[in-house]
């Protein structure tokens, strides 16, 4: 049975009508009362909302909505937008980061202007997300892609007192324009060699065979750049140190972890299901091969990252390497495809999208540990982290959590995913990719344990005080560190769920 | 299979939640935890004899709980599981019983005494028990290895109590050491028995003594290794997880870590001895019997181990000066005479050795808690004389426990110790070759060992109750109450009338039937019963033992005539008014026996000049080799991410720059190898 069988197919899309629904809500009630202070009711508007978006994805990923169960992938309008297990499987990431988000925005927000365009940027944004999930046309990824970044440029500039903010705001708002040039370039080249914009008809007459395949591997190329740029992948990572740096530390974790897994997303659709790669390495006489594309970078972006973070003397500054880091190693869900893999392509495909899920966590959580450390004042690198155990416990144990998850340590949700990534990495083969996936998590054990170290075994200094107890953050970071925690037992559903929607691509 | 078993999980949960209870709100509570101690070891006691009894309707109860590991293709799987069946539960009692008598000792000897950090105390006293009663009913090797280590650990921490002193932190080290060193071979023993048999299960379908003997008969096969044949390589590992039981048990040479383990406080040093630490390694061998019934040469070292244990220990406890100590070298002989009682096929008898032991032992231990406490913490034998008038029911439990302890009939460690010597002539005169000749130099060594016995414990006897008063506090005594009194007066029961539950001699004589404790243990599971262990033994493919057949009746009355002699002896030595130290008449040979066979200076040589320079060279290599390559990586790291940071210059104009490069390198790259520029 599935929930929608008396209903249109357009409800369907139910998750990204509710986030687009809310964000104009808000601007409707900031439109009622512009200059209200009325930060509770936007910030629980926008919480609702994307709990509501996130409990109908995972009722729906429950029901089987778009899934083999009930009659495979729902396709709406013209083939533009397909609904299938992995758009709610990453539906219900962007979502839960959202509302994560919005809850712990209500304390960091507290003394700014315009609360109300911030939320409403932070849902259409996930509306952009949520799309770019869905989307089966090129056209529609390129279209939903911009409808996630536009409003991601102007919050990282949100602070506008701040100068930081401001220049990471522009830096990521020219990269993002030059990574959108590119990416656009290369729709229009693959339109050239295709005559087609929509995903499963690209690889119909991909199957027929081309003689341009120069020009179809400078199309797929440059794609693929533009979804580095999204995933903050080398070469396309410039922006993210500075932007997730000089942005509202909110607007850090919304970016590290949703927006990060939309660029995941929607790349794992496109390069399935656009261009097969048993299709695309043998063509024309050439080969696009990109899963080799995809290794070499997941090989230089994790390593980029874990050993820029290992000397980072800037806590946020070494989140947000360590999230380039993380970038490396969810791309080994595309690097390790093989043309023959057969199930093991879904194993790790699926492995790398349980990562995100548990990265959405900990990330997220981490990030938000960080905001509340700029709400108190408190300084940015690692020696104004000292001590802060002996005055916030709760806190600081949440931020050990999220460390270690990183780091990949059981017992944390971090540890499953990981292994699972790299166990389903060797199976299909790539073991020398694994390899160097865990040499580059044992560095960043380096990195993260000097935060706990910081916390825990360091001498506060003796002007250290922390002024109030933000309860929003305080929530949200509690409820990401439970998360983080349970995510380990609760592995199972997850891997299944993800291996079983990554299953149904090939 | 249901019922009153179901319940069996409790036993080992009750002290473990009084553990807690301790350390998390002992403070807060009245007696510093120790009620919910004697509360938690009580309803223990209570569902052991519910168990016990359960177990002598014929019910056993082998189960699995938890699997927390298991192998690639479920090859190996690590589980924890209960093994009850009639010798477990037969420990259970022993264990339980002790313990809330322990307990309620602990009321006289550390409240009363107003000792501080009773919490801490009360909270090892809990885990200690549990970690006990856990291992006891272990289904497989691995969790008896796992709460083995746990029950060291709890033995570390109570003899170590009074760790601001300069003695118990020492002494409770070189326990810890000294076991762990016996210890590393039993662990190498159960990686040795998975990787043999696949299962370290002791009972059920894939138990690992069964799969031996199958693999003996040729039924199937087992991997060996290093080239060994399967007798040999069950040998190997049987001698590998002996190494722990050496240690634990106090046996040659790992011995010289429970005389100064008497630094504890001595309802502890009754918990060790009587129930818990020393037990669990002569519990050990009894539970995986049908394992070393397999193989002869174990059989014959562990027979000889024990024998000359129980020999040894027993001369060097004849001059010792203070009371714990001749207790404590006891502890070791008696010890000693299990082992040698389980190498020469004496299964039962063994077993019945330890229930006595138990008994007695602990109510030696609390009678001479209360002599302590009575005579101000001075151990000192020369200080005391006459306390008998002073404390009668101190001195009459106490001579119960001496009496069984010295293996005076009727008493009960007459009947079990007996038995032991005869199983060791009985088995020596009927098996051919060289396993009967070791098994007959065990037996003397044995028996004269029960000499020194009678003599040492009636020595000490004398000299603490009998004669003169030699001191100001022994003329004075301190008091005590009913909560030192009453653990002494059940024990001293105990100690008298235990033995009546296996009388073989009174059997032989009479032909009424005694031998309840043999009934007793051919039930249950029937891979674990007297009855197969002793066809094994006796079969082909096991020791090939085979009894002489003589009557038991003639080596009592030796073995009694013995003790009687060494008690007569301290009778005439010490049972007068101004008794003086015989010791000098010894010469060069009460050197040696006060330096305990300088056994402790060889084992410190061992340690400084083999070990050390070893560790030294380690550490060397340590610090050079595999530190070096550590922070050489490292420092390599940190210096690439130095440079690494530098490409982040702050200038958007470069990243941009940058991204188009790489994204060009890429294009070259990938175009050169896919052939896109053809």
């Amino acid at each position: 049975m599935t929930p929608l069988q008396s209903t249109p197919e357009w409800v369907a899309t139910a998750p990204a009508i509710v986030l687009a629904l809310t964000g104009l809500a808000l601007l409707l009630i900031d439109t009622i009362d512009p200059d209200s202070t009325n930060n509770g009711l936007l910030a629980g508007t926008a919480t609702l909302g994307a709990l509501a978006a996130g409990g109908i994805a995972g009722w729906f990923l429950i029901g089987g909505t778009g899934m083999e169960s009930t009659g495979g992938a729902i396709s709406l309008y013209g083939d533009a937008l397909v609904v299938d297990g992995m758009s709610l499987f990453f539906t219900l990431i962007f979502t839960s980061v959202a509302a994560m988000v919005s809850v712990a925005s209500y304390d960091y927000l507290a003394d700014q202007r315009y609360q109300g365009e911030f939320y409403a940027l932070v849902l259409f944004a996930a509306t952009g997300m949520t799309l770019m999930g869905m989307s089966n046309s090129l056209a529609t990824v390129f279209v939903s892609l911009e409808l996630a970044s536009l409003p991601s440029y102007a919050l990282v500039a949100f602070l506008k007192e701040d100068r930081g903010s401001i220049e990471a705001g522009l830096k990521y708002f020219l990269i993002g324009a030059l990574s959108s040039a590119v990416f656009a370039f290369g729709i229009s080249l693959v339109f050239a060699v295709t005559g087609s914009l929509v995903l499963p008809e690209i690889a119909a007459s991909l199957a027929e065979g081309t003689e341009l395949v120069g020009v179809l591997g400078l199309g797929v190329l440059m794609i693929a750049g533009g979804f580095a740029f999204k995933t903050a992948s080398v070469p396309f990572h410039f922006w993210a140190p500075e932007a997730y740096e000089g942005a509202p530390a909110p607007v850090s974790a919304f970016l590290s972890s949703a927006s990060k897994a939309a660029g995941f997303v929607v790349a794992f659709r496109v390069f399935t299901v656009a261009f097969p790669l048993g299709t695309v390495t043998s063509i024309g006489g050439g080969s696009v091969d990109w899963s080799l594309l995809f290794a070499l970078l997941a090989v230089v972006t994790m390593t980029l990252g874990n050993f820029a973070a290992a000397t980072q003397q800037n806590v946020k500054r070494m989140l947000a390497y360590s999230s380039i880091g993380h970038a490396g190693y969810a791309l080994i869900g595309l690097a390790a495809i093989t043309v023959d893999g057969g199930a093991a392509n879904g194993d790790v495909l699926g492995a790398s999208m349980a990562h995100l899920f548990v990265y959405g966590f900990m990330n997220t959580g981490a990030f938000l540990f960080i905001a509340m450390v700029e709400k108190w004042g408190l300084g940015r690198t690692f020696e104004d982290y000292n001590g802060i155990a002996s005055k916030a416990p709760i806190a600081a144990a949440a931020m050990t959590v999220f460390m270690f998850s990183l780091a990949g340590l059981p017992p944390f949700g971090g540890f499953f995913s990981k292994y699972a990534l790299f166990f389903s990495a060797i199976e299909s083969g790539f073991w020398w990719l694994a390899a160097v996936g865990a040499v580059n998590s044992a560095l960043s054990l380096f990195y993260y344990s000097r935060v706990v170290k910081a916390m825990w075994i360091e001498e506060p200094s003796a002007n250290l005080e922390i002024g109030s107890q933000p309860v929003g953050m305080y929530v949200a970071i509690v409820f990401a560190a439970v998360g983080t925690v349970l995510l380990l037992p609760g592995s199972q559903p997850v891997i299944e769920t993800a291996q079983t929607v990554a299953a149904a691509l090939f | 299979m249901a019922g009153i078993l179901d319940f069996a999980p409790a036993i080992v949960l009750l002290p473990f939640l009084s553990f807690l209870i301790a350390l998390g709100a002992g403070r807060y509570m009245p007696k510093g935890g120790a009620l919910a101690g004697i509360g938690a070891t009580a309803g223990s006691f209570v569902l052991s004899i519910a168990t016990f009894f359960a177990v002598s309707g014929g019910q056993t109860y082998n189960q699995h709980i938890y699997t927390w590991a298991t192998g690639a293709g479920d090859a190996v799987s690590l589980d924890f599981g209960l093994l009850i069946d009639p010798l477990s539960s037969m420990m259970l009692v022993i264990v339980t019983l002790v313990a809330v008598l322990v307990h309620i000792f602990s009321l006289g000897y550390m409240n009363d005494e107003g000792e501080t950090g009773l919490p801490r105390y009360y909270a090892g006293l809990g885990l200690f028990t549990a970690s006990m009663l856990a291992f006891v009913v272990s289904s497989n090797l691995l969790m008896a290895f796992m709460f083995f280590e746990l029950v060291g650990l709890c033995s570390y921490l109570l003899i170590g109590f009074w760790f601001r002193q300069q003695g118990p932190p020492s002494a409770a080290k070189k326990a810890f050491l000294v076991t762990r060193f016996g210890d590393y071979f039993f662990l190498i023993g159960v990686v040795a028995v998975f990787a043999t048999f696949g299962s370290a299960a002791f009972a059920g379908p894939e138990a690992f003594p069964v799969l031996a003997e199958e693999a003996l008969h040729g039924e199937h096969a087992v991997n060996t290794f290093l080239g060994m044949g399967e007798q040999a390589w069950f040998t190997v590992v049987g001698l590998l997880v002996l190494g722990g039981v050496v240690g634990k048990s106090a046996q040659f040479p790992l011995h010289t870590w429970l005389p100064d383990a008497m630094e504890g406080p001595t309802p502890v040093s009754a918990l060790i001895h009587a129930a818990t630490m020393v037990a669990a390694g002569v519990y050990l061998v009894a539970r995986m019997y049908g394992f070393y019934a397999l193989t002869p040469t174990t059989l014959g070292i562990i027979a000889l181990v024990g024998g000359f244990t129980a020999l040894f220990a027993a001369t060097m406890g004849v001059v010792k000066k203070e009371i714990k100590q001749v207790l404590a070298y006891s502890t070791i002989s008696q010890y000693g005479y299990m082992m040698l009682g389980l190498g020469v096929g004496g299964y039962v008898a063994s077993t019945f050795h330890l229930l006595t032991h138990a008994f007695f032992k602990a109510l030696l231990f609390l009678g001479a808690g209360a002599v302590i406490i009575a005579m101000h913490h001075n151990e000192n034998m020369w200080d005391m004389g006459g306390l008998k008038e002073k404390m009668p029911v101190t001195y009459y439990a106490f001579l119960s426990g001496s009496l069984a302890l010295a293996g005076i009939v009727p008493f009960a460690g007459f009947w079990s110790k007996d038995e032991i010597l005869y199983e060791a002539l009985n088995h020596g005169l009927g098996t051919d070759g060289g396993l009967g000749t070791v098994f007959l130099i065990a037996y003397a060594m044995g028996l004269i060992a029960v000499f020194f016995t009678g003599f040492y414990t009636f020595r000490m006897v004398f000299l603490t109750f009998h004669g003169e008063p030699r001191s100001e506090t022994a003329r004075d005594p301190h008091g005590f109450g009913w909560n030192v009194k009453f653990p002494l007066a059940v024990l001293g029961v105990l100690a008298a009338v235990t033995g009546l539950v296996n009388m073989a001699p009174v059997e032989d004589l009479t032909g009424i039937h005694l031998t309840f404790l043999h009934d007793w243990l051919d039930g249950g599971i029937s891979s674990l019963t007297a009855h197969h262990y002793l066809e094994v033994l006796e079969s082909g493919v096991g020791a090939g033992l085979h009894p002489a057949g003589i009557g038991s009746i003639a080596p009592g009355l030796v073995s009694l005539a013995l003790a009687l002699a060494g008690a007569g002896l301290a009778y005439r030595l010490y049972n007068v008014p101004e008794p003086v130290e015989h010791t000098d008449k010894l010469g060069s040979i009460k050197t040696v026996l006060y330096n305990n066979y300088y056994q402790d200076e060889y084992q410190v040589w061992i340690a400084t000049g083999v070990v050390q320079p070893i560790s030294r060279a380690l550490d060397k290599f340590d610090q050079g080799i595999v530190d070096g390559v550590v922070n050489g990586v490292s420092s390599v790291s940190l210096f690439a991410g130095g440079r690494v940071k530098r490409i982040q210059t702050g200038v958007v104009s470069n990243y941009a720059a940058l991204l188009t490069l790489g994204l060009t390198a890429l294009l070259l790259g990938l175009g050169l190898l896919g052939g896109w520029f053809a």
